[in-house]
């Protein structure tokens, strides 16, 4: 049985629908990420690992046990808030031990444990701080050695990086992968930011509107998107979609045809489908005049990334597709290339956007 | 022309100034004067200061009794608020419960009522209660009073402390006890020593209560003081040197706290 299993959870609040029947399971020691567009439902449902929001309806259960109706408290879980909830009274040493002080812990047990997390979280020099003398990535920090102490069974973190700025951002995101690896925990994180989804978690969760889009590993979710939505939400710059036409033709494949394509392109796909498709490529799939297959593009905008040039540029049908290339390459407004792709690597989705 | 307006700035200033401190220059300096140079006019500003008011008021033993009796009461009757005000405002603050909204009205509604509507009621029952000149009535009747102020104040304060903490605390496997101990009473100590300064400064000062409950046994400073404007001679100087005493012990009071209680009026302005 999985560590951590959600089944059929709902939650409403009033008659407003927020988490429409999720299923989850994540082994021991696993990260894992749930990722989506703000309003997605993704704190709700951290909170409701937390035990600090009811569920509606459906089950939880953590290492065995079901904890629908267990207290907070009682679920041994320890949780870093977007905020980080640190006690502005106290000083860095009681807010990491405040939780062992509760359940009674004999002091030298806590002097000890809370030595072991400032060390660990290399802020011995900090403990008689209070949260207000802090920086923002060492109020992290305590907010982590706060939960680290009490060896819970699963950490919970809500967005917990983005109240910083970029640089410290990268650096924290690092550490925490380095704690996960060190601690051998089981993690749940939030984000909407789906590059930490990527570069944290053993398995992400995609969540929409309540409802999970896909559950994978990052790889899985990036190289086999299940959806158009899925596709469009990991991978940055976004993936680039084309409305094309579809006809089934020799050896299971299907020929596409778009305004903007020369001569019609031919793909192979067993399960088959005609009519209106969505062509789905990755801005590093299409390549400057170059490759088997050719999209007619007029510019509209580059971005210079100094080892790396993103072009954004229109269809004839006045599609918006974006290209990754290589080295400096500016292109006026309106200039007329071509943008050439390979098809076997080359997504396509049905008209109710799953994938084909 | 900045240094005209400052100039008006510095003038304006200074009346508002002069205007709320002079009664209460009047009333020390008169209490360091004998009752012909109180009485002068035109009043004399330069004399030989003397101690012979408070020489009297001290050596009164009904103004010193009067001052420990206030004492005994406003202490009392502010702690008692505290102690009961703080828990009814987290959870206020805090937990959705039935008749919140009424509740919360019902609190501010108390004050809407003249106090001297209810002093007849509150004499009726308090004698047949037989705890008419005692302390015990005055504390009880104080409590009604200051227990909304106290609720209105801390319930604000302990809405604006992040509800974050709570949940942090409560993962943490802190009690509600704990969580309102350990967490809202030490965050919300501005606001509930603004409310207890209010509370104290009401129960000190108040005078209606005070005249109707009580006879000979317990009289506050307020009733004693009034007590010597009977008689033929009106002995200025002796009630000056009360008021001065009477007024000392809050003054230091609100000193004490006056940082905790700006940070408590401008908190809500900084979050």
């Amino acid at each position: 049985m999985s560590y951590l299993r959600l089944q059929g959870v709902e939650k409403r609040f009033g008659s407003v629908e927020v988490i429409k029947g999720v299923d989850i399971e994540a082994e021991k020691g696993e990260f894992v990420v749930f990722v989506g567009p703000s309003g997605c439902g993704k704190s709700t449902l951290l909170r409701m690992v937390a035990g600090l929001e009811e569920v509606s309806a459906g089950e939880v259960f953590i290492d065995g046990a079901n904890v629908t109706n267990v207290e907070p408290a009682k679920r041994q879980v320890s949780m870093v808030f977007q905020s980080y909830a640190l006690f502005p009274h106290m000083n860095v040493r009681d807010n990491i031990a405040f939780g062992l002080k509760m359940s009674k812990t004999p002091k030298p047990e806590i002097d000890r444990q809370v030595a072991e997390a400032a060390r660990i979280l290399q802020m011995e020099a900090l403990l008689n701080r209070r949260p207000r003398e802090l920086s923002g990535g060492q109020r992290q920090r305590v907010a982590i050695g706060r939960a680290i102490v009490r060896h819970p069974k699963l950490f919970l973190f809500d967005e917990p990086l983005s109240n910083l700025d970029a640089e410290l951002r990268a650096q924290m995101r690092t550490e925490i992968a380095r704690l996960h690896a060190d601690l051998g925990v089981t993690m749940v994180y939030v984000t909407h930011d789906q590059v930490e989804a990527m570069t944290l978690a053993d398995r992400i969760v995609v969540l929409r509107a309540g409802k999970v889009e896909q559950i994978g590993a990052p790889q899985q979710l990036y190289d086999h998107p299940a959806n158009t939505f899925v596709a469009g939400f990991i991978g940055s710059p976004k993936m680039n979609f084309l409305a094309v036409q579809a006809a089934p033709a020799e050896g299971a494949s299907l020929t596409l045809t778009h305004p903007s394509f020369p001569a019609p392109v031919r793909v192979a796909r067993a399960g088959g489908g005609e009519g209106e498709l969505q062509l789905g490529l990755r801005p590093e799939q299409l390549h400057f005049e170059d490759g088997p297959c050719r999209i007619a593009l007029k510019a509209d905008l580059c971005e210079n990334l100094g080892g790396a040039t993103l072009i954004h540029a229109k269809t004839a049908a006045g599609e918006t597709l974006t290209l990754q290339t290589a080295g400096r390459r500016m292109l006026k407004p309106g200039e007329a290339f071509s943008a050439g792709f390979d098809p076997a690597g080359a997504y396509l989705f049905a008209p109710d956007g799953r994938a084909l | 022309m900045r240094w005209l307006s400052r100039l008006l700035h510095g003038i304006g200033l200074l009346a508002v100034f002069l205007f709320a401190v002079f009664p209460f220059y009047w009333m020390v300096s008169s209490s360091f004067k004998t009752q012909t140079q109180i009485l002068a006019s035109p009043p004399i500003w330069l004399f030989h200061p003397t101690l012979g008011n408070y020489a009297q008021v001290f050596a009164d033993e009904k103004v010193t009794r009067a001052v420990l009796s206030s004492l005994i009461v406003a202490v009392c009757s502010t702690g008692l608020s505290l102690v009961l005000a703080a828990p009814a405002a987290y959870a206020l603050a805090r937990y959705e419960f039935r008749g919140k909204a009424d509740l919360w009205f019902w609190f501010i509604s108390n004050r809407f009522i003249s106090p001297i509507v209810l002093a007849l009621p509150v004499y009726i029952i308090a004698r047949n209660l037989h705890i008419l000149d005692t302390h015990l009535v005055l504390i009880l009747v104080y409590i009604t009073f200051i227990l909304p102020i106290v609720v209105w104040i801390a319930t604000d304060y302990f809405r604006s402390i992040p509800k974050e903490l709570e949940e942090a605390a409560r993962l943490e496997g802190a009690s509600q006890f704990d969580i309102f101990w350990r967490i809202y009473v030490p965050l919300g100590a501005p606001g509930l020593a603004v409310s207890a300064i209010f509370g104290f400064i009401f129960s000190w000062n108040e005078l209606l209560y005070a005249l109707v409950l009580t006879r000979r046994d317990v009289q506050t400073a307020p009733v004693v003081a009034t007590s010597f404007m009977s008689g033929y001679e009106i002995p200025w100087g002796k009630i000056m040197a009360t008021g001065t005493v009477i007024v000392l012990p809050v003054t230091i009071f609100a000193l004490l706290v006056s940082r905790q209680m700006v940070r408590g009026l401008t908190m809500g302005a900084t979050k």
